[in-house]
């Protein structure tokens, strides 16, 4: 059976050396997680999620900055981006706990960590 | 980067066939005891648009730098992708490989496969080889995406605040000062010196812990380079690398702003306060610290220990109080844990101290209750070899069976189960007991969440890596000098201080500091004019819509804009990108990840 791969969209200022942070305690999480970097995941537009599904993409987190997004008014349109997602999905037939829209620091490593077992649980059910 | 190098060599890149050339570290173990590197390796040399790729144990090393220069030059590579570490520790390392052979540093790919694979996925080397095949294929497709890019440089502000005024502080300020910057202390204490100031005898030196802040007080206030504030409250700390503000509160109430380029953290450290009723501090009288009895002993004249009035003619030294703390054993701190850490310098200070006592009052009997000696610094351990050929009595307990002390009118009773009697329960009498405390990080708490500083387990600050960059918060412009990172005497906090200040010159040595060249860029034959981005965009003045060559385009002021990508979202013609950070560089990792 194929892999259910979980992509992961990190911020370089947050979530990614928050992503580092749970290395450098050696939590462990399982293999199927891809992590990608951007400066800010409102870059996305609404089909880039879309497209990552059709390509096999079984789960998608967003770690955003949250409130401590150095860049103005991104958080807000960002959340405002997401739910319009969230009805394209419904609206194609996509479960929409396959995408998480979450906040994770630079430290926040035990949260680091709930997020991806949360997904793993949305995407075994596919 | 420097702009001279780089415009040369984009040009050339963009001449050029892209040859990714593929760098998959071994990082001495720390990847290849999990990842099968020479699987990755051999995978992505198959992988289209690369010409070469090689497994290295140290790729980081001058010897694995020379690998891919030697590609650049014999194979005529102009794209790198290094599988190694986390690109905050050696992005720049590789960008500086590319530059050096002449080619554009930002045609470099850093992907990440030790933080964020091989030490999470240590029980799954199955699924972490095939996970760092699928990254490092996700890489190439990027860096095949990536322009040739230049660096945007910044004014940057010549002057770097000392946040903490003790012997780290001061010593941080005056290695920048010798190094022509301006340096400002900002001290909440009421004068200079910090915990310097309540030490005796220093060791190695035997000076005391006074007159070296006396010296190093003279030499800061001589220095016309450095500014002074004490009694200054800290109640706001933004900015980012070149251009920090700290806002403090002078003691007249009167609110002061420090602009400065770098800021050094020589917060320093608190002495761990036992509780009420730890070993008896608190409720009998004849239980002190470490740092009181240091006080006290500064204050006796010589001859007979004297304390509440009684002579003292035994004493025992009770050490591990607040470090190497065990769960369920110890009570815990506010934050629920306990500090496990060892504190590394209260055995040298102990014996140190035990030394002194046997010299300035050779009648006292001493008794030393020990979990392990660790008098870890240069000659330290003649202080230990000295205290036992003088006659202090060594007992050695388990972390689990701590010795446990009782007290009536006669004084106290110490019980250990000592080991080097083999788990003998041995007990014996002192007048007065002494509490060998630890260290913990002073609370910064508000400077820490301003900004966004990553502290370690043990609550202290924590730098990006121990071995590579010892003295660097992740925080661009940010450093750390003393026992802010850890547990340190004070010959260390002054060695890591002038690291911490050297590094700061560093950064500082020119006056505009080169940031990331990642704004936002219009391909002007893409757009058509629309109009959506500027509504998306925040920074006023950073994206507009103007006339160009007859046609209307939008227009990115490089200068305002944050490079946040809110543009790029509604762009219909993907005409509008961040650079080195594009959708369709995104969409081509995507899909490499997601194939099967």
């Amino acid at each position: 059976m194929a892999q259910k791969k979980i992509l992961i969209i990190t911020t370089n200022h947050s979530s990614y050396p928050g992503a580092d942070a749970v290395g450098q305690a050696r939590m462990a999480y399982s293999a199927n997680t891809y992590i990608i970097r951007v400066p800010d995941p409102v870059m996305f537009p609404e089909d880039f999620y879309l497209r990552a599904y059709e390509k096999g993409i079984a789960g998608i987190i967003i770690m955003s900055s949250g409130s401590d997004c150095p860049y103005e008014g991104a958080y807000e349109r960002l959340s405002k981006r997401v739910a319009r997602v969230y009805e394209k999905m419904k609206a194609k037939g996509i479960a929409v706990n396959r995408l998480k829209l979450t906040t994770i620091c630079t430290v926040c490593r035990a949260a680091f960590l709930k997020e991806i077992s949360e997904m793993e649980k949305a995407v075994a059910a596919i | 980067m420097d702009e001279k190098i780089t415009e040369q060599a984009a040009k050339e890149n963009y001449r050029q066939e892209p040859k990714v050339g593929v760098y998959v570290c071994h990082c001495g173990g720390n990847i290849s005891d999990v990842i099968d590197v020479k699987k990755v390796a051999e995978a992505l040399s198959k992988y289209p648009g690369v010409v070469v790729a090689r497994e290295y144990a140290f790729m980081c090393s001058s010897n694995g730098q020379d690998l891919i220069t030697e590609d650049i030059k014999k194979l005529g590579v102009n794209r790198t992708v290094v599988a190694a570490c986390s690109p905050s520790l050696h992005e720049l390392t590789f960008r500086g490989v590319l530059q050096r052979a002449g080619v554009n540093p930002y045609l470099h790919e850093h992907v990440n496969i030790r933080e964020q694979a091989s030490w999470v996925h240590k029980l799954d080397k199955a699924g972490a080889t095939a996970k760092a095949i699928k990254l490092a294929q996700a890489g190439v497709e990027k860096v095949l995406r990536k322009d040739a890019l230049n660096a945007i440089r910044v004014a940057a502000e010549q002057r770097v605040a000392v946040i903490g005024g003790g012997a780290a502080g001061m010593r941080a300020a005056l290695s920048a000062a010798g190094k022509g910057l301006e340096a400002v202390i900002i001290e909440k204490g009421p004068r200079l010196g910090g915990k310097l100031l309540e030490l005796g005898k220093l060791y190695p030196s035997g000076e005391d812990g006074a007159e070296v802040v006396k010296k190093l007080e003279n030499l800061v206030l001589a220095e016309k380079k450095i500014s002074v504030h004490v009694g200054a409250e800290i109640d706001f700390v933004s900015g980012f690398v070149g251009n920090f503000k700290i806002n403090f509160k002078k003691p007249d109430g009167r609110s002061e702003q420090v602009k400065a380029g770098a800021i050094v953290m020589a917060t320093g450290y608190e002495h761990y306060k036992p509780h009420k009723g730890e070993f008896g501090y608190g409720e009998d009288a004849n239980v002190l610290t470490l740092p009181e009895f240091v006080s006290l002993m500064k204050k006796l004249p010589g001859g007979r220990l004297e304390y509440g009035g009684r002579e003292i003619k035994s004493l025992a030294l009770i050490h591990c109080v607040g470090s190497r703390q065990v769960e369920g054993v110890h009570k815990p701190q506010a934050d629920g844990k306990v500090n496990d850490y060892c504190s590394r310098v209260c055995c040298t200070a102990a014996v140190h101290t035990a030394n002194q006592i046997k010299e300035k009052f050779p009648g006292v009997r001493l008794y030393d209750v020990y979990r392990d000696i660790r008098t870890y610094g240069m000659k330290h351990e003649e202080y230990y070899e000295k205290a036992s050929k003088d006659g202090v009595l060594f007992f050695r307990h388990t972390e689990t069976d701590q010795p446990a002390v009782t007290s009536d009118r006669t004084g106290h009773t110490i019980k250990v189960k000592d080991v080097l009697t083999w788990g003998e329960e041995l007990e014996f009498k002192a007048d007065l007991i002494v509490l060998v405390t630890g260290m913990m990080p002073s609370d910064i708490s508000l400077i820490k969440s301003q900004l966004k500083l990553p502290s370690s387990a043990d609550r202290f600050l924590q730098e990006v890596h121990l071995k590579l960059r010892p003295v660097e918060l992740a925080n661009a412009g940010l450093f750390i000098a003393g026992a802010a990172q850890y547990p340190m005497d004070s010959t260390e906090a002054m060695a890591s201080a002038g690291t911490a200040a050297a590094k700061a010159g560093i950064l500082l040595a020119e006056p505009d500091i080169p940031l990331e060249p990642f704004v936002a860029v219009v391909d002007e034959a893409k757009c058509t004019g629309c109009g959506l981005c500027p509504a998306e965009c925040s920074y006023d003045g950073a994206l507009m819509m103007a006339e160009k060559n007859g046609k209307k385009v939008a227009v990115v002021n490089p200068a305002l804009c944050k490079g946040c990508g809110a543009c790029a979202a509604v762009c219909p013609t993907r005409a509008i990108n961040v650079a080195g950070w594009t959708l369709d560089q995104f969409d081509a990792m995507v899909e490499a990840i997601a194939k099967e």
